[in-house]
C-alpha cells in the first residue's frame, strides 16, 4: 500500500482545491508545488458567481471577501451598446444541481481576487483539511511501473531528492503541465487563434462593478480587486501582438482610448499604476486526455482556453469538485477507477462543454462583432431577464444551446424595446467594419 | 507587491533579451534577464527552467528557445480559409444583414453558402435521381452523384412505391386531372376531399377536419386563425418551425417553455391567469418531436390546460400513421384519442403527399379556421392526386397491412438504434421512425456528413437553426422497406464516418449532452 492515496502536483486553484476536498473526505493526500506561497501567477483572477459559490460551499468565501471587493452586476459595452446584468439565482442553482447534485452555498456575487491572496488561502485550507502540502518542491520525474504512474521523484525545499508514491497522481499543474509533458500527452481540439492580453494594477479611482468593453477587434476590462486597486486589462487578436509589443505602455493606453474613451480618460488622468505591465499570448485552446493508468488531470492541465471570458479559475474549481467526487467514490470502493474516470470524462467532454469551448474560442478570435450580433445586443436592451441569461451563458452557468437557439433568438428580436437608431456603429456599418480590420498598432 | 515592481522591465522586453542572448549562446545574459522576469510569468511557465539558464546544455538550450518562442510569438496560421469560414459560422450569423438594399445585403450569406458548398459541407438541396426507396440515388448541390442506404427521405411506411397508392394517384389523375383549380373555400375540393376529411376524423377521433395545402400551412394557419394580439401562446421551445412562426406572427405574449416540461406549463398558466382572466391561451406542442424523437405527457398536459381555460394544440405530423395502435400515433399510445382540443398534422411523413390538416370536435372551430386561417382560404386546395393518395394511405394505415408495415418499420428502427448504440453512439429519444443520432459540435457533424456522402449512406445532418447551437445531429428517418441488416450495415458506416471525422478534426469531445 503506497503512503498516499493521492499526490497532487500543483497547489493553486485546481490542485489545492482538489487536495483539500480529498483530504476532507479523509484520504491521505500530498500536495506539491514548486512555488512558495503567497506568490503570483499569470491570471485574469476573476471568479464568476459559480466560482465564488464553490468557495462558499467549501467555507472559504468569507475569508476571501474580507479582503476582496465583490459585486453582483456586471456591465458589457459592445460597440457602444451597454448591457448591465447579473447571473440569476435560479440558473446558478440549476447549475449546481446539474453538475454536483446539490445547490448548497450559492451566492450571486463575483470577485476579482489576486492570486497571491487566493492561492495562499487555498493552500492553507488544504493543509487545515489534513493534506500534507510541500512547497518549493520541484517534481523531476514520474515514477512508473510498466505504463502505470505510481509516484513522483523530485527535489524538496532543502534540495534533497525525494520519492513519494500514491494510488493516483493528479496533474493540477496548469497549461504547461509537467505531468502532461512528461507523459507525452497529445493535444486535441487545438485552436491556435487566441488573444494577446496585457494588464496592470491601478489605484486612484473607483468605478464600482466590473466593466467589459469591446470595440472592433479590441477589448478592455476594469475590475476592482484587492489592495484598493483595479485590474485594467486590454486584449486583442494575437495577430496584432507583434505590433502591440513595440510600445507596450503606449499601446496599452491607445487600446483603452480606442475601446472606451471614457475609461481611457479615467486611467490616464486618475490612475496610479502600481506594478509593471504584464502580458501573455500563451492562450491557445486545447484539450488533453483526462486520465490514464495512475494519473488524472484537472484544471488548465486538461483543458485550457483563452482568457477572454475569464472562466479558468471557476472551471478549475468545478474540475476539483468533479475529480474529488469521482476519486472519492473509487477510494471508498464504490466504483472502479475506470468507471470513476468515465463519469468525470463524460461531464468534461460533453456536448455542452463543447459548445462553450466553441463559444470561447470564437470570441477569442476577436473578429469585429457582426451586424447580427450587434442587433441582438440592441434587442436585449431593456429585456432584463434575457440580459441576465446572456450573462449566465457567457459565464458558462447556463448552456450555450439554451440561449443560442433559433426560436429564442427570433423571439428576442421580436421583443426588442429599442431600435438601432441611437447607436452610431450602425450608421455606416460596412465602413466601420472595414476600419475595424486595420491594426491599430501598425 | 511592493512599489519597486513598477520600475522593473516588462516581461516582453526581458524575454526578447533572453531570446536574443540565446541566439548568441550567452547563457549568463540569459540568466540575468531571467532573474528579472516577473513571478507571474515564472509561475505560469513552469516548464521553463528559469533558474538554470546558466547551466543549460545545447539540447536544453534549444528546448528553452523553442518553448519561449512558442509562448511569445503569435502562431503563423496555415489554414484552409474556405473550410475555416465554412465550419465557423452558423446560419443565424446572417439573419440580420447590414444595409438598406434588400437585394445586395443577401450577398454575404451567399458567400458563406458558397464556402460551405466548395468544401462539401452543405447538407441542403440534394436532388433525387429516382424514387426514394430504402436505397436512393441522389445528386448533391454541386452535382456529385452517390447511391446509398436512404435515411434522407420521409416516407415511413414506404408508400411511395406501394402499388395501391400509385393506383389511387393514377385513378385521380384520370378522373379529375392534375389541378384542383381553386381554393377549398371556392371550388377546389372534390368528393374525395370529403372522404379524406371523414377518414382522418375517424383516425384521430376528432371528426371536424380541415385540409391545408401543406403541413406548414396547417400549423401556421391554425395559430393565425385562433390567436389574437392580446392572447397568449405557451409553446414547447422545440416545437416545429411553423408553430414557432405562428406564435410570433400572432401575439407578443409568447412563452417558450422547457421541452416537455408539463410542470413548467402549469406554472406559466397560473402566472398568466393571475394577470389575465380575459384572453385566450393556446398551449402548443408536437406529438413526436421531429429531431428529438420524444413526446410529452399529453394526459397531464390536456388536464392542466383545462384547469386553466387554456386550449391545447398537438402537432402529430411525425407519429400519426407510423406509430401507435392502428396508426393512431402518440395520441393512441397515450389513450387520449378524442380527448385533445386540437390535433394538427402533416401528410408528408407517412401519408405520401404534401398537405396537412387540423382536427377537433367542434364544427364552429372548423368554420372559423377555414375563414380566418389564411392558408386554407387563400391557397389552392390539395390537388386531386394528392388527396386520393392521402385517402388511400389513411385506409392502409388503419388496415391489417398497416400493422404489418409498422411492425417492419419498428424492426428496422430497433436494428438501427441497437447497432448505433453498440458503437458507443447516442440515439436520442424513444424508438420511432425518427432516429436522432447525437453529434453535438457543428464542425464534427459537418465533416462527418461530408465523409458519409461517399460511403453509401444518405442521412440528413441537422444543425442550427433546426437544433440549438452545439447540438447538431443526424436525423435518420427509417422506412418500412428498410431491412434490419441494411439498417445495421448503415449504422456501422455512420459510426466509422464519425470516428474518422473526429480524427480529422483531432477532437476529444464526446456527445453526451451534459
Amino acid at each position: 500500500m503506497p503512503r498516499y492515496d493521492a499526490i497532487v502536483i500543483g497547489a493553486r486553484c485546481a490542485g489545492a482545491s482538489t487536495g483539500m476536498l480529498l483530504a476532507r473526505q479523509g484520504h491521505r493526500v500530498l500536495v506539491l508545488d514548486r512555488s512558495s506561497f503567497p506568490s503570483d501567477v499569470i491570471s485574469t483572477h476573476f471568479l464568476w458567481p459559480h466560482g465564488t459559490s464553490y468557495l462558499n460551499r467549501w467555507g472559504l468565501l468569507d475569508q476571501v471577501l474580507a479582503v476582496t471587493p465583490s459585486h453582483t452586476e456586471v456591465t458589457f459595452v459592445n460597440d457602444g451598446i451597454p448591457l448591465t446584468g447579473s447571473v440569476p439565482d435560479e440558473l446558478l442553482r440549476a447549475y449546481f444541481r446539474d453538475w454536483h447534485g446539490d445547490d448548497s452555498g450559492v451566492v450571486r456575487t463575483y470577485a476579482s481576487v489576486r492570486r497571491h491572496v487566493l492561492d495562499q488561502m487555498l493552500v492553507e485550507a488544504a493543509s487545515k483539511a489534513g493534506a500534507e502540502v510541500r512547497t518549493n518542491f520541484t517534481v523531476r520525474e514520474l515514477i512508473t511501473e510498466g505504463d502505470q504512474v505510481v509516484g513522483v521523484r523530485g527535489r524538496d525545499s532543502d534540495g534533497q531528492l525525494v520519492e513519494e508514491r500514491a494510488r493516483i497522481v493528479i496533474g493540477a499543474d496548469g497549461r504547461n503541465s509537467f505531468v502532461a509533458r512528461t507523459l507525452g500527452l497529445p493535444k486535441f481540439d487545438e485552436r491556435p487563434r487566441c488573444t494577446f492580453a496585457y494588464w496592470s494594477y491601478y489605484s486612484g479611482f473607483d468605478l464600482g462593478p466590473a466593466q467589459l468593453h469591446r470595440r472592433g477587434r479590441l477589448a478592455c476590462a476594469v475590475a476592482p480587486t484587492n489592495h484598493d486597486q483595479n485590474m485594467v486589462l486590454v486584449w486583442g487578436p494575437s495577430e496584432w501582438s507583434r505590433e502591440f509589443r513595440r510600445d507596450v505602455s503606449g499601446n496599452f493606453q491607445r487600446a483603452l482610448d480606442f475601446v472606451s474613451p471614457e475609461l481611457g480618460e479615467v486611467v490616464r488622468t486618475q490612475g496610479v499604476r502600481a506594478e509593471r505591465v504584464y502580458g501573455t499570448l500563451d492562450q491557445s485552446a486545447f484539450l488533453r486526455p483526462l486520465a490514464g493508468p495512475g494519473w488524472v488531470l484537472v484544471g488548465d492541465a486538461e483543458s485550457a482556453k483563452d482568457q477572454c471570458t475569464a472562466i479558468g479559475m471557476t472551471h478549475a474549481f468545478r474540475g476539483a469538485e468533479l475529480v474529488a467526487d469521482a476519486l472519492g467514490r473509487w477510494f471508498s470502493g464504490d466504483v472502479s477507477l475506470e468507471a470513476a474516470m468515465a463519469s468525470y470524462e463524460g461531464r468534461r467532454r460533453s456536448q455542452n462543454a463543447a459548445a462553450y469551448y466553441d463559444y470561447v474560442c470564437t470570441l477569442a478570435e476577436m473578429r469585429p462583432y457582426r451586424h447580427d450580433e450587434l442587433q441582438l445586443f440592441v434587442a436585449l436592451r431593456g429585456n432584463q431577464q434575457e440580459i441576465d441569461r446572456f450573462v449566465a451563458t457567457h459565464a458558462d452557468v447556463a448552456p450555450v444551446s439554451e440561449f443560442f437557439q433559433a426560436s429564442n433568438l427570433l423571439l428576442l428580436n421580436d421583443a426588442a424595446k429599442e431600435t438601432s437608431a441611437g447607436y452610431p456603429v450602425f450608421e455606416d456599418y460596412p465602413g466601420t467594419a472595414r476600419m475595424y480590420q486595420q491594426n491599430l498598432f501598425a | 507587491m511592493s512599489l519597486p515592481e513598477l520600475d522593473q522591465r516588462d516581461d516582453d522586453e526581458l524575454i526578447g533579451t533572453i531570446l536574443a542572448a540565446a541566439g548568441r549562446q550567452d547563457l549568463e545574459a540569459m540568466a540575468a534577464a531571467a532573474a528579472e522576469v516577473s513571478e507571474m510569468t515564472r509561475n505560469w511557465a513552469t516548464h521553463i527552467p528559469w533558474d538554470e539558464f546558466d547551466s543549460l546544455d545545447e539540447t536544453a538550450l534549444n528546448e528553452v528557445v523553442a518553448d519561449l518562442t512558442q509562448m511569445w510569438e503569435p502562431v503563423d496560421l496555415q489554414v484552409d480559409a474556405d473550410e475555416e469560414y465554412a465550419l465557423d459560422k452558423n446560419a443565424y450569423d446572417f439573419y440580420r444583414p447590414a444595409g438598406r438594399n434588400l437585394m445586395t445585403r443577401t450577398e454575404e450569406f451567399h458567400g458563406w453558402v458558397e464556402a460551405r458548398r466548395r468544401t462539401e459541407t452543405w447538407q441542403y438541396s440534394r436532388t433525387l435521381e429516382a424514387a426514394p426507396n430504402s436505397i436512393a440515388q441522389i445528386t448533391n448541390d454541386i452535382g456529385r452523384r452517390t447511391r446509398g442506404i436512404n435515411f434522407n427521405s420521409q416516407d415511413y411506411l414506404s408508400f411511395n412505391t406501394h402499388p395501391a397508392i400509385r393506383e389511387a394517384a393514377t385513378r385521380a389523375m384520370r378522373d379529375y386531372g392534375p389541378h384542383s383549380a381553386g381554393s377549398p373555400m371556392v371550388l377546389g375540393n372534390t368528393r374525395i376531399s370529403d372522404e379524406l376529411e371523414a377518414s382522418l376524423g375517424e383516425l384521430v377521433r376528432a371528426e371536424q377536419v380541415t385540409l391545408f395545402p401543406t403541413g406548414w400551412a396547417a400549423g401556421f394557419g391554425a395559430m393565425a386563425g385562433l390567436v389574437r394580439q392580446e392572447d397568449h401562446v405557451l409553446i414547447d421551445r422545440l416545437a416545429h418551425s411553423c408553430l414557432q412562426q405562428g406564435a410570433r406572427a400572432t401575439t407578443r405574449n409568447v412563452v417558450r417553455y422547457e421541452h416537455l416540461n408539463v410542470e413548467a406549463v402549469r406554472r406559466h398558466l397560473v402566472d398568466i391567469r393571475r394577470r389575465d382572466s380575459r384572453n385566450g391561451i393556446l398551449v402548443v406542442t408536437d406529438g413526436l418531436f421531429s429531431v428529438d424523437a420524444d413526446w410529452p405527457d399529453l394526459v397531464t398536459l390536456q388536464r392542466v390546460c383545462r384547469e386553466h381555460d387554456a386550449t391545447l394544440l398537438v402537432d402529430v405530423a411525425h407519429d400519426l400513421g407510423s406509430m401507435g395502435p392502428g396508426g393512431t400515433g402518440v395520441l393512441g399510445l397515450q389513450e387520449v384519442l378524442g380527448d385533445i382540443d386540437i390535433v394538427m398534422g402533416a401528410f408528408s411523413k407517412t401519408f405520401c403527399s404534401n398537405g396537412g390538416f387540423v382536427a377537433s370536435a367542434s364544427p364552429a372551430l372548423k368554420q372559423y379556421l377555414k375563414m380566418f386561417g389564411g392558408s386554407h382560404f387563400f391557397s389552392n386546395a390539395l390537388s386531386p392526386v394528392q388527396t386520393a393518395v392521402v385517402l388511400e394511405a389513411s385506409k392502409i394505415i388503419r388496415s391489417a397491412e398497416g400493422d404489418l408495415l409498422r411492425s417492419r418499420l419498428h424492426s428496422a428502427v430497433t436494428a438501427l438504434r441497437d447497432e448505433l448504440t453498440g458503437h458507443g453512439l447516442t440515439c436520442m429519444g424513444e424508438p420511432s421512425p425518427i432516429v436522432p443520432l447525437l453529434i453535438g459540435n457543428e464542425k464534427l457533424a459537418r465533416i462527418a456528413n461530408r465523409l458519409l456522402f461517399d460511403r453509401g449512406v444518405l442521412a440528413f445532418m441537422v444543425e442550427f437553426p433546426v437544433t440549438p447551437t452545439g447540438s447538431s445531429r443526424f436525423r435518420l428517418q427509417v422506412q418500412a422497406n428498410h431491412e434490419p441488416e441494411e439498417a445495421r450495415a448503415a449504422a456501422r458506416i455512420i459510426a466509422d464516418a464519425i470516428t474518422d471525422a473526429r480524427t480529422y478534426l483531432s477532437s476529444a469531445f464526446g456527445s453526451t449532452e451534459r
